[in-house]
């Protein structure tokens, strides 16, 4: 650009502070050098989140590498035989993948439909000041530690379980997966409360217009409008249910075995979680017992992280949905 | 008819969606509530003059002559129990009586041989106790009342006899009377039987009462003092009272749980009394007293948290939450600013924003595999540290797995800070970085706390990542940062299940956990207050 | 001014009598209109966002110790212009521009613009009030403060002198420690030009800074602009022709981000150049 100062117009005007609008060279470089350099360590400390999930990936599959390069994979996945501290020791976690996969489906059983129930009742139905007595409860059902819910199925739940309905066991899958389902509920109901509430006034009131009553509204227009978000809202209950760790491991009585026959709930499990938790602590490190969780480990992570990008694709495709809408 | 269907289905759901609510409403009372009744129970209580007992000894807690007081107005009635088991004790195991019958004639012996009585003489009266002795100890041994009695008889007529009249041998008929005495009321043919249901009632009675102030101080805490606390007397008190047992009433049923009397059980004996006894001076046995225990919430415990309270639990919890805090806190406010002010959507920006989700979604177990794998084994030897779990490796990992909550809070809130107040500072001839500070972070503060509150309340109970990198379920206050520590929420995991000894304290396994929801909401409630406090400012009040 | 006659004038919604009387006022310094030097002055000025102009291709002056009013109808580019003065428009990325736009002399477009002087010399009022979440004293005590004053006494003097300049300094003098955000719309908008003010600027750039206010806040904000007239250059972007007719000595009409017309405000009130202004001022358009 030009830089043209012509002497008339170069004369200062008011008398109130003259300073230069031109920068000293000195201004100029530390200006550039503040502006960069600061911009880098900005972004480099916010890059720690990128390096925390480097690191976790690294050092996880680290100390999986010498199980995954001395035992079959496949029989990893699909033998149900787990006697790590046996002679002649055996991996297969098939029991506990399908026990992680047995309480998270049995908990999203009793979640998902609660949770959406709810959603639609806080943003459709209920008048604003109700909504606030609401809130703060969801709020506090997330905010209970999972190991006070673990307690609260261990001493509460289990006896209870055990003396009305006679099981064997209060410690099973369905105690677990009732205990997973309320830990589920507020991330389901809050995600789920989003992606409804953005659906406009507009959709609604054009389906009122045309004499539809609530349910139909709700039901024919915003559910269908607001799918994408309420599947991410299921998926991210999934992932709390699987994830989830104490309550599984004090809950679900941690049986190694798959029920049978496949619908009887009241059956031990083990969730490959909890036996992370419950035998990392009894393990020798370095031995094939120890690399053996961090697969399991591994297995957790893949899981976690593909569900992930799902949940991700779907919030997305919400968001330009609704965008456009 | 179309409408009306229509209408009740819509009726049907809006009653569905409430119930829903209301579900989870009545799902957190029912969770909470009884936890917190109970839990409760372990600072408020009625205790028993062995809490306070226990206080005076282990805390030096309490006026020192009051308990004396309590304790010695208590032992009367004590002592009267005692006695009774005592004497009761005597029917049963006739050791006693054997080791009397033998005593004397060794004194009598002695007696003699002081008395200068020596060779045939002495060998004549001797043997003649001798017998006297032997037909005792058979009485002693002998289940058949009519026996003992025969025997006693005979041994009375050898009263006055010149062998050994006037000598310590003249004991034995004393306490051949004593043991007629002792048997009258005592169906011999049971004797097994009461040893057993003795033996039962003395332990019950001694965990109600603890141990008898003559008896050398158990090694262990928890068996050097009775029932502290009315509602475990209470339990006992009914145990002592009733015995259970299983019956089968009829063939083809199951056993059924049946209460029979203990008083029962003893009928005709001297201990009949003691049941009776127990139930009505139970107050004053006891001496309940209602108590606010606040100690609690400082006091260590004893092994099991049989006794005392979650003090380096709460300690142990404040730590690593602090820490971590101070860990997460730069960094999120920080990631979230530049991911706000700085960041175009460049490829570099969605990679960080994809790892924070990914990160938001790595099971808190994995967390713990990945501070084991890195901070404990390799980060903090790197620096020189031990190589073992400790406090620094376990609020580090914690950090890592808080820091989405703290970003994603903290960008919204200072998303959400009006653009008019930046333009309005860089108007004034702010740079971005002090606008920044002085301008948009003091108004982003109260939500970036609402990121605190939420990180906290997850730091605080997170189980699962500490289990590998610095929790544990017994040891002392930590010392330094390379120590282990216990906390709430490990704790509360011991207790409940790791534990047997915390099965026989339900009011601790509750208490521990109730402190940890407490001090959640607690924590919740301070961060709440600022930000209520901010907002007020920032609302101009 | 007298506030009175303002205050008549705010009532008064016919345009013809309103440019009466700015005729009277502005007549008599018609002879200096054009002798003195621009302090802004923008050359074929344009500005992108992204590839749509918001403004094109804009030239003219705007001169020391007066008001010059931009007027002209939603979207016209006013504000954008506005703003691209003291470059506040920096912040909405994606955004480029061509052409020269000259502030006392150097072009604030050039790269070793020190943005920092620029902003300060080039003070800024906002739409809606716009006062931090501090208190009235840290409001205006902030220019000084990023130019380096720390003594409190400075400090002290500057915010009263300020707050007398904005006309506010009798009604929260007593509460200087109290929220600035507590005060009423009209006393936030005073406010907020002491605060400009305090920076020491020869130049305010004010965005429509009545449309927020109830007409009584109105009258005393551009009572207060009347006064300031004679010591800094001001520019106001503004709605309202009455406003425009009643304080300005020049006025710009802009349509579609172009520069229709500009000169004095009697001239473009009573005998516009174009069809559009015409238009425009008699109402029959926008």
């Amino acid at each position: 650009m030009e830089n043209t100062i012509t002497n008339r117009e170069a004369e200062p005007v008011a008398e109130s502070n003259d300073l230069s609008l031109v920068l000293t060279p000195l201004e100029d470089l530390r200006g550039f050098l503040f502006h960069h350099l600061g911009r880098l360590l900005l972004f480099l400390i916010t890059s720690s989140s990128v390096i925390a999930v480097f690191l976790i990936f690294f050092f996880v599959i680290r100390e999986a590498m010498p199980f995954i390069k001395e035992h079959d994979l496949i029989k990893f996945l699909t033998s149900k035989q787990w006697y790590p501290e046996a002679d002649t020791p055996k991996f297969g976690a098939l029991s506990m993948i399908v026990g992680s996969a047995y309480v998270t489906v049995a908990s999203l059983i009793f979640a998902v439909p609660v949770g959406i129930l709810a959603a639609v009742f806080l943003s459709d139905i209920v008048s604003f000041r109700i909504r606030e007595i609401v809130k703060p409860v969801i709020e506090i059902l997330a905010a209970i530690p999972s190991v006070a819910y673990g307690f609260f199925a261990v001493l509460v739940l289990a006896p209870w379980l055990q003396n009305k309905f006679g099981f064997t066991t209060g410690t099973n899958a369905l105690n677990a997966s009732i205990i997973l389902s309320i830990m589920a509920l507020p991330t389901i109901i809050s995600v789920a409360e989003d992606s409804i509430s953005t659906v406009g006034r507009e959709l609604r009131e054009a389906s009122y217009g045309l004499g539809a009553t609530r349910f139909e509204t709700i039901f024919k227009v915003v559910l269908p409008t607001a799918h994408s978000g309420i599947i991410a809202a299921v998926i991210l209950g999934m992932m709390r249910a699987i994830g989830e760790t104490m309550v599984v491991w004090m809950a679900s009585g941690n049986a190694a075995q798959i029920p049978a026959p496949w619908w009887n709930l009241s059956q031990s499990v083990r969730t490959m979680t909890a036996s992370i938790a419950g035998e990392m602590g009894e393990t020798v490190k370095g031995s094939d017992h120890y690399y053996s969780l961090f697969a399991t480990g591994v297995l957790l992570l893949i899981l976690i992280f593909t569900l992930n990008l799902i949940s991700e694709y779907f919030l997305v495709s919400a968001k330009k949905k609704l965008g456009k809408i | 008819m179309k409408y009306n269907t229509r209408h009740i289905i819509n009726k049907i759901f809006t009653v569905v969606t409430a119930a829903s609510v209301v579900l989870m409403i009545v799902i957190l009372i029912s969770v909470l509530g009884p936890m917190i009744w109970r839990g409760s129970s372990a600072v408020f209580f009625k205790s028993t003059v062995e809490f306070r007992k226990m206080q005076l000894d282990l805390h030096h807690r309490g006026d020192e002559a009051e308990i004396g007081d309590e304790i010695s107005k208590s032992e009367i009635y004590r002592d009267f129990i005692y006695h009774k088991i005592d004497v009761f004790k005597k029917g049963i195991n006739t050791d006693y009586y054997t080791d009397r019958v033998k005593q004397i004639y060794r004194k009598f012996s002695k007696e003699l041989q002081y008395n200068g009585i020596k060779g045939d003489q002495l060998s004549r009266r001797r043997k003649f106790a001798r017998g006297i002795r032997r037909d005792m100890e058979k009485a002693f041994k002998s289940l058949d009342k009519a026996e003992i009695l025969q025997i006693i008889d005979d041994v009375n007529k050898c009263k006055g006899d010149e062998r050994i009249a006037n000598t310590k041998a003249d004991e034995f008929f004393v306490l051949a009377d004593e043991y007629k005495e002792t048997i009258k009321n005592f169906d011999l043919s049971k004797r097994q039987q009461y040893a057993q249901a003795l033996k039962e009632v003395e332990g019950l009675v001694r965990q109600l009462l603890g141990p008898r102030s003559d008896e050398p101080l158990p090694a262990m805490v928890m068996d050097r003092y009775g029932a502290t606390r009315v509602d475990l007397a209470k339990e006992l008190l009914d145990k002592i009272i009733w015995k259970r047992q299983w019956v089968q009433q009829n063939p083809d049923k199951p056993m059924v749980e049946e209460k029979v009397r203990r008083a029962t059980q003893f009928a005709g004996t001297e201990l009949e009394s003691i049941f009776p006894y127990i139930e009505e001076n139970f107050d004053t046995i006891t001496i309940p007293r209602f108590t606010f225990y606040w100690q609690y919430f400082f006091d260590d415990s004893t092994s099991g948290h049989y006794f005392g309270g979650v003090g380096p639990e709460i300690l142990g919890t404040l730590i690593l939450t602090v820490l971590a805090m101070a860990f997460v806190f730069p960094l999120g406010v920080i990631s979230a600013a530049y991911l706000v002010e700085c960041a175009s959507d460049n490829m570099a920006v969605r990679i960080i924003r994809m790892s924070i989700n990914t990160l938001a979604g790595v099971p808190s177990i994995v967390f713990g595999l990945f501070g084991l794998a890195f901070f404990v084994l390799v980060f903090i030897p790197f620096f020189g540290g031990p190589s073992k779990p400790c406090i620094l490796a376990a609020s580090l990992t914690l950090a890592v797995l808080t820091l989405p909550v703290m970003i994603r809070a903290s960008e919204e809130a200072i998303r959400s800070v009006p653009k008019t107040y930046k333009e309005a500072s860089l108007g004034l001839g702010a740079g971005r970085f002090r606008t920044f500070v002085k301008v948009t972070f003091p108004a982003a503060l109260p939500g970036i706390l609402t990121g605190v509150i939420l990180s906290l309340s997850r730091v605080a109970g997170e189980t699962a990542p500490i289990l590998f990198t610095g929790a544990c379920a017994f040891g002392s206050v930590p010392k330094s940062l390379f120590s282990q520590t216990r906390t709430l929420s490990y704790g509360s995991y011991d207790i409940a299940v790791g534990d047997k000894i915390g099965m026989l304290v339900p009011h601790n396994q509750y208490g521990m956990v109730v402190t940890l929801v407490l001090l959640i909401i607690c924590l919740n409630a301070i961060a709440i207050f600022f930000r209520a406090k901010i907002f007020r400012r920032l609302k101009g009040h | 001014m007298p506030t009175s006659t303002i205050k008549n004038q705010a009532k008064s919604d016919h345009i013809d009598s309103v440019v009466s009387l700015s005729e009277k006022k502005t007549s008599s310094s018609k002879s200096e209109l054009d002798c003195q030097c621009p302090v802004v002055k923008a050359e074929n000025f344009s500005f992108y966002y992204g590839s749509k102009a918001g403004v094109k291709d804009i030239s003219m002056e705007f001169y020391p110790c007066s008001v010059t009013a931009i007027i002209g109808p939603s979207g016209c580019g006013k504000s954008t212009f506005l703003r691209s003065i003291n470059r506040i428009n920096d912040l909405i990325p994606n955004t480029s521009v061509k052409g020269n736009l000259f502030v006392n002399g150097h072009n604030v477009y050039d790269k070793n613009t020190n943005l920092v002087n620029l902003r300060q010399q080039v003070g800024m009022v906002f739409q809606k009030p716009n006062p931090f979440p501090k208190s009235i004293f840290d409001n205006i005590a902030y220019g000084p403060k990023l130019q380096g004053v720390k003594s409190r006494s400075k400090l002290q003097q500057i915010v009263e002198e300020s707050l007398k300049a904005a006309a506010l300094w009798k009604e929260v003098k007593d509460d200087l420690k109290k929220s600035a955000l507590a005060l009423s719309g009209g006393q936030q908008q005073r406010l907020c030009i002491a605060r400009a003010l305090a920076t020491k600027p020869n130049t305010l750039l004010m965005d429509e800074p009545c449309s927020a206010l109830d007409p009584i806040a109105t009258g005393k904000i551009e009572d207060l602009i009347g006064r300031l007239q004679s010591d800094y250059t001001i520019v106001i972007v503004t709605h309202s022709m009455q406003q425009a007719a009643r304080i300005s000595r020049r006025t710009a009409f802009f349509c579609l981000g172009e520069l229709i017309e500009y000169g004095s405000t009697v001239d473009i009130f009573r005998n516009p150049g174009k069809k559009q202004t015409e238009d425009y001022v008699t109402g029959r358009f926008g």
